[in-house]
């Protein structure tokens, strides 16, 4: 452990504090568990870096998508009603909830969105090999972002409510609908692809080129 | 690129006397404050964990009653205000024969919150027993609490789905109730107390048997 180099391929497992060696495996979709708590670390995962990019690219414009057209359509006894995406936190705030409807526009558009951006940020210019770094905050609003990405658990929420109402309404799937599913799927891609080991390794790439 | 993990002979980081960064996983050696890879401070262990996860939780349970009693939303129906709870949305659904929907609902906002804290609270008083652990199951159940947590967002969603969409004037209309809050903060209140406990304090009392 005394050279830099033993050190960089030397871990230590998050949930049980095992040292630990990364050993290359010859099955290319192996996923490495600890062999002590059986934590999974990593998802073994080919062109690990050329996927997180194009997912990241697709998913901010199918987001961008989302949050333009009509989101759902609610239509009870000729009376209708269409909102989009952002209305799903808009509304409580004009009912008197302004934090609670903060917070949910966070959990499901900002901080996916911020997430991804951030992500790109600092894939992107390694993989076309560009001389330039974000600074380390980029990488660290990752880690702290990505438990707070809610996309997936609203779209549950949202087959719930359209059960409830499906006695009382016909519903008219929107454009943004059908996007926002196409959005968590990436999203559900990319966070198992990525985790802080491969994360910080691809800052430290950008590194290498800026010395 | 895949890869298999092999354990270092020496045992837990800790023991080496290297203390591993919570947000890189850098290695670095005691002498250092922080992480010289990310800047995050350094800890051999979250400080104070399992006191900071108790009072989060306590915090929680104070919300969990008005998540329970208040109503979290409102129905107005022709002029006619229905406030429902979210126990009365659960027995409206079984009223209309929706058991499975109704099971998702209860699981969701009643059983899995109080499952939740009992876990977490359960996870503190093992780190400082003196009994023997159940160190897998232990963390099985760490994992449990650490996955479900968002997934109690469910309801709120719900309820802002419901608001936002069903607002026809003079016909239907659906306003948030101050539940809603409470059971929001619930939630994240628990997801907060599940981060901060140390899973590893479970692992440490491994050796120390
Ligand atoms: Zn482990
Ligand atoms: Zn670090």
């Amino acid at each position: 452990m005394n050279s830099h180099l033993s050190q960089s391929h030397l871990i230590a497992c998050h949930e049980c504090d095992q040292l630990l060696y990364f050993v290359p495996s010859t099955d290319a979709r192996q996923t490495a568990h600890c062999p002590r708590c059986d934590h999974a670390i990593q998802a073994g995962v080919s062109n690990s870096l050329d996927q997180v990019v194009a997912l990241c690219i697709t998913a901010l414009i199918v987001l961008v998508i989302a949050n333009y057209f009509n989101f759902l359509g609610f239509d009870a006894k000729g009376q209708e009603r269409s909102i989009n995406l952002l209305n799903a936190s808009y509304e409580l705030y004009l009912q008197g909830y302004p934090v609670l409807s903060v917070l949910i526009f966070t959990f499901i558009v900002a901080i996916p969105f911020l997430y991804m951006s951030c992500l790109l940020l600092i894939c992107l210019p390694v993989k076309l090999g560009i001389r330039w770094r974000p600074s380390l905050w980029v990488g660290r609003l990752c880690s702290a972002m990505l438990p707070w990405a809610m996309s997936e658990v609203f779209l549950v929420g949202v087959l719930v409510a359209l059960i409830k109402m499906a006695s009382l309404a016909t519903i008219i799937f929107g454009v943004s609908f059908w996007a926002y599913i196409l959005f968590s799927i990436l999203f559900l891609r990319v966070e198992h692809i990525v985790d802080s080991h491969r994360l910080w390794g691809w800052i430290d790439d950008q590194s290498h080129f800026s010395v | 690129m895949a890869f298999l993990l092999t354990r270092f002979p020496k045992g837990t980081a800790a023991n080496a006397g290297l203390a591993s960064c919570s947000i890189c996983g850098t290695l670095s050696s005691a002498n250092e404050q922080t992480c010289r890879r990310c800047g995050n401070q350094l800890e051999f262990r979250t400080k104070n964990s399992v006191q900071k996860t108790l009072a989060l939780v306590a915090t929680a349970i104070i919300f969990y009653i008005p998540a329970n009693l208040l109503p979290i939303m409102t129905t107005t129906l022709l002029g006619n205000a229905s406030p429902a709870t979210i126990l009365g949305g659960v027995v409206i659904f079984i009223e209309h024969g929706s058991y499975f929907i109704a099971l998702v609902i209860f699981s969701a906002s009643v059983l899995i919150p109080l499952a939740k804290m009992a876990v977490i609270i359960k996870l503190c008083i093992a780190v400082n027993s003196s009994k023997k652990l159940n160190h897998r199951e232990l963390t099985s159940m760490y994992r449990l609490v650490e996955f479900v947590g968002k997934w109690s967002m469910i309801d709120v969603f719900v309820v802002s789905i419901l608001v936002a969409l069903v607002q026809l004037s003079g016909l239907m209309t659906i306003q948030p109730g101050i539940a809603i809050s409470a059971f929001a903060c619930v939630v994240v209140l628990t997801m907060v107390a599940a981060h901060q406990f140390d899973v590893r304090l479970i692992w440490d009392k491994e050796g120390n048997q």
